[in-house]
């Protein structure tokens, strides 16, 4: 089949992981917009007080400039609290209390799952009035968190199930920020994009520090990301089996440069790929027109994942940021998920329309964050380009936008 | 690019099949005769033989404790021990009382769901509105977003 000898291009590798991360991101932005217009239909305007309204509780009456103000306060607080967490980790971290961070992970993951999780059924419930009994209720509910806290940090899940329990998580907190007063919102937001900023950029930013000392002692931080499945190509896939039956596929056509030497390595190859550990590494090794790239991707998926279970199992806070997994898939933090759903949730509340905006702002926003990632091969932050465009985008169609649209609508000219 | 990876990917799965008569007794150690059939359903990335068994045992066994979701998930996570049921005769127990266990869970927590669901208030008179959640919610002020 002539797809197999076209050379690899950047567009080939690319396409398939962006797809594979963009569409939990996706996922979980639909789902808080969901949850949103369903449940904040009766607009409630009881303001929760929590961490992030602890400077200012803002009240309908005041004017903006008041708003303005206590938002900024607000957020202040919020991202100061946020930096001295995220220290506090880092010193965790290397000070190799990851017994700890595991403990405080799994509970912090309960706690979320189980209690917030239990309060939006609940809201759901008495929307809906669902005649369901609390002891069937009770049950699910304590079955669907310790599921979770095993999915997300203990033990070895199939990857769909972990992977949905994290895109569960971010939806549940991202529900929970969109509670929080309007002003507050929005500035929150651009002061969690600028801390991005710097946490993961600045050499003295924490991200960065927990990043170099994860990779100094080539192990995987201690926090909630989101793994992308990882994408298995054809020249170098991982499995043993593939790889075998590919080569035998190409030894067939005989149309390829080294088909001479096809035979021999075809022989060794079998005889290598016996220890299911070693296979993908050194098979690796024989095929000598791999990129370096495809030499990342097709890195020992399997025992690397075994070994690496338990570091990869330690988490504690949310982490921002993107970077490359030790398989060589694309890792997203589950802050990201949780702030990208936030500025969506919170569009949701306005209109449609800049729910649409702000979903294609945000998505351009991780595509261009996803080819720096490709070009500079590093960390970075994922949230401030995502999060600039979403508010500005946000921002230009409710107040262009909207008018623009509905007076055409209302004059029957367009739409 | 889909054409071949749905290619490689039904490759894949056509290869265990012509080797049943061949010795094929353990399977990620003879090459030439089989090839590696991974035990979970997440294949190469997934677990090795020899920590699915542990990872089935503990499954069924936390499943005891009012966890029949775990029941459901080691029926899940390990779907191709059933596929290929000479391959792992270790595992193969583990899953299909797991199996066994959810459905049967599932059977009771059901019928009593629907009963209470359906049954409503001339069932149960007036405990009906004492166990529906809604109602709990409210007496408990749970829903007060503490």
């Amino acid at each position: 089949m002539a797809q197999n000898q076209r050379p690899k291009s950047l567009l080939d590798s690319l396409g398939e992981e962006i797809i594979r991360i963009l569409t939990p991101v996706s996922i979980c932005m639909l789902l808080v917009v969901l949850l949103v217009s369903i449940l904040n239909s009766s607009s409630s305007l009881s303001v929760t007080s929590s961490i992030a309204t602890i400077a200012y509780s803002e009240t309908g009456s005041d004017s903006s400039w008041d708003k303005f103000i206590g938002a900024l306060l607000n957020s202040l607080v919020f991202v100061v609290v946020v930096t001295v967490a995220t220290f506090i980790l880092v010193l965790f971290f290397y000070l190799r209390c990851t017994k700890f961070l595991k403990i405080y992970m799994g509970f912090s993951s309960f706690v979320v799952l189980g209690f917030m999780g239990g309060e939006i059924a609940l809201f759901l419930i008495e929307e809906f009035s669902v005649p369901v009994d609390c002891i069937t209720f009770l049950v699910l509910l304590f079955n669907f968190a310790v599921i979770g806290v095993l999915a997300v940090f203990m033990s070895k899940m199939p990857i769909i199930v972990t992977q949905g329990y994290l895109v569960l998580i971010g939806m549940l907190v991202a529900y929970w920020f969109t509670l929080l007063p309007e002003w507050t919102t929005w500035v929150l937001l651009v002061a969690m994009a600028l801390y991005d900023l710097a946490a993961v950029l600045l050499p003295v930013g924490p991200l960065r520090l927990l990043v170099e000392l994860a990779m100094s002692r080539d192990e995987d931080i201690p926090a909630l990301v989101y793994e992308a499945r990882p994408v298995t190509h054809h020249d170098s896939a991982s499995r043993p089996v593939q790889r075998r039956i590919w080569r035998e596929r190409q030894n067939a056509r005989l149309d390829s440069e080294d088909s001479s030497s096809l035979n021999s390595d075809l022989n060794s190859t079998v005889s290598i790929v016996q220890s299911s550990h070693n296979g993908a590494r050194i098979a690796r090794v024989e095929e000598g027109q791999v990129s370096e790239r495809d030499a990342e991707l097709s890195a020992p998926l399997i025992d690397r994942r075994m070994d690496a279970q338990d570091g990869m199992s330690t988490e504690s806070l949310m982490l921002e940021g993107m970077g490359l997994g030790s398989s060589g898939a694309i890792k997203l933090g589950l802050g990201d998920f949780i702030f990208y759903s936030v500025l969506v949730g919170r569009a949701a509340m306005y209109d449609f329309m800049t729910v649409y905006a702000c979903y294609l702002a945000i998505v351009a926003g991780l595509g261009i964050t996803l080819v720096l990632l490709a070009l500079y091969q590093k960390a970075l932050p994922a949230l401030p380009v995502s999060i600039a465009l979403g508010v500005l985008f946000y921002f230009l169609t409710r107040f262009l936008l909207e008018v623009f649209i509905v007076q055409c609508s209302l004059n029957l000219l367009m739409f | 690019m889909e054409a071949s990876q749905s290619q490689a990917s039904a490759n894949a799965a056509l290869n265990p099949h012509p080797n049943p008569n061949s010795n094929y007794t353990n399977n990620s150690n003879s090459i030439l005769s089989s090839t590696p059939v991974w035990p979970t359903i997440d294949g190469p990335l997934g677990l090795s033989e020899e920590e699915s068994l542990a990872y089935a045992r503990r499954f069924y066994k936390f499943g005891y404790a009012l966890l029949p979701f775990l029941w459901a998930i080691n029926y899940f996570y390990f779907w191709p021990v059933l596929r290929h049921s000479r391959s792992f005769p270790r595992l193969r127990p583990y899953v299909v009382s797991s199996a066994i266990g959810f459905s049967v869970f599932s059977v009771i927590l059901s019928s009593w769901a629907l009963t209470f669901a359906i049954g409503g208030e001339h069932l149960f008179g007036s405990t009906w509105d004492q166990l529906v959640m809604y109602n709990v919610a409210d007496r408990l002020g749970l829903t007060g977003w503490s």
